[in-house]
């Protein structure tokens, strides 16, 4: 990051590298489609690189990365709301012409175990449990206490035990029923 | 499904390679080689928050020696040795915090809201404890001399602590900009303590911070 910093091109390139399929995997898991989490992390990388005077050497790197990437999508979701009755009717179009043209991908398993959870607490358990950072750090990236991470983890665990036992239970009922 | 089954369905999850095309990666990296040039870091927290409290305090001294000393020479010695530390602890933290805001990833003690809320419920009880004049005649007339004061110098000193802050602001603006209204309503507060002779508890609710953001 340093050497990023200092203006050298290889120390980039391997930032992109090696960071760019975290935050792209943030971004699918917070129920973007690939074609927009490949828009937010272009988006991402021209936010760091206006910004990358704000990282200090020794302060740990990916908070800083979720941060801005984390911005980075609340600033889409705004901007999605408000054209979103304009582009109502385009977006059924594009959705079908990429069905029809093979583009569409299956939902990410990822995105599938999230789903049922709320923005916050998906992001807080992506970064947690898929990014491998730790309590303080989720916290730094979500500009919140330790606290209210560990109870958004509480949360987003309760609810997924309840969904999955819920799908368990309708599972064992189709099996039984056949 | 216990905590432990939750755990392993996401490492699973997270163990899975997530692979982005390399010629995007590519095309990122283009894009921002144009622009790579060494960057300036930026100083420690502290440096930063010694620059907004040195802006703040030459704003208000600089408003109260314009003004008249009236209010500090009207205090007797204990009523300055508690009302202007505690200001001024209240603003270090809001200058922290205010730093805070600005770096993306940073420890964050206090919400931009609780910050505000707890500095203005501070200064309106401590005035409450040191000051027992409790009338409410004039209240508007008065109170509406001390809000304008207070915030024709808080506008100055919230644009100086911007451009003390200029190159931050990369994530949150409106954060950076509820605890930028919090610093400058300080300052408008630190000029009004040092100005005002009228030490009504209640007249402090037109100093609080929340009106000068």
């Amino acid at each position: 990051m340093a050497r990023y910093q200092e203006g050298d091109f290889a120390a980039a390139t391997a930032l992109v590298e090696g960071i760019s399929p975290q935050l792209h995997r943030f971004f699918v898991a917070q129920l973007a489609s690939r074609s927009d989490a490949d828009d937010l992390l272009q988006e991402t990388w021209l936010r760091i690189h206006r910004v990358r005077h704000t990282y200090r050497s020794g302060e740990p790197v990916l908070p800083w990365f979720y941060a801005i990437a984390r911005h980075v999508r609340v600033d889409h979701y705004r901007k999605a709301m408000r054209t979103r009755a304009h582009e109502q009717r385009l977006a059924e179009i594009s959705t079908a012409a990429a069905t029809v043209s093979g583009e569409a991908r299956p939902a990410d398993d990822l995105r599938d175990l999230l789903a049922p959870l709320p923005e916050s607490q998906r992001e807080v358990i992506e970064m947690l449990k898929v990014a491998g950072m730790s309590l303080e750090e989720v916290a730094r990236a979500t500009s919140t206490s330790v606290g209210s991470v560990k109870q958004k983890v509480h949360r987003a665990y309760r609810k997924l035990r309840e969904t999955m036992s819920a799908m368990g239970n309708r599972k064992g009922q189709s099996g039984g029923q056949a | 499904m216990t905590d432990r089954e939750i755990d392993e369905a996401l490492k699973r999850v997270s163990q899975t390679p997530h692979a982005v095309e390399p010629e995007f990666l590519g095309r990122i990296a283009g894009s921002i080689k144009a622009s790579l040039q060494p960057v300036r870091r930026l100083p420690p927290t502290w440096t930063f928050a010694c620059g907004l409290a040195l802006t703040c305090t030459a704003v208000a001294v600089a408003g109260a020696a314009r003004a008249g000393f009236y209010g500090i020479e009207k205090m007797s010695l204990l009523q300055r040795a508690l009302i202007f530390p505690v200001i001024g602890i209240l603003f270090w933290v809001a200058a922290t915090e205010f730093v805070n805001t600005m770096i993306p990833g940073s420890r964050s003690r206090l919400s931009p809201g609780a910050l505000l809320g707890i500095g203005s419920v501070v200064l309106v009880g401590v005035s409450g404890l040191l000051f027992r004049d409790y009338r409410t005649d004039r209240f508007f007339s008065v109170g509406m001399v001390c809000l304008l004061t207070g915030l024709l110098h808080a506008i100055p000193a919230g644009l100086l602590s911007w451009l003390v802050l200029r190159r931050g602001f990369a994530v949150n603006p409106t954060s950076a900009g509820l605890v930028a209204g919090t610093v400058a309503g300080l300052a408008g507060v630190g000029l009004l303590e040092l100005h005002c002779p009228n030490f009504r508890p209640f007249m402090y609710w037109y100093g609080t911070p929340p009106w000068n953001l």
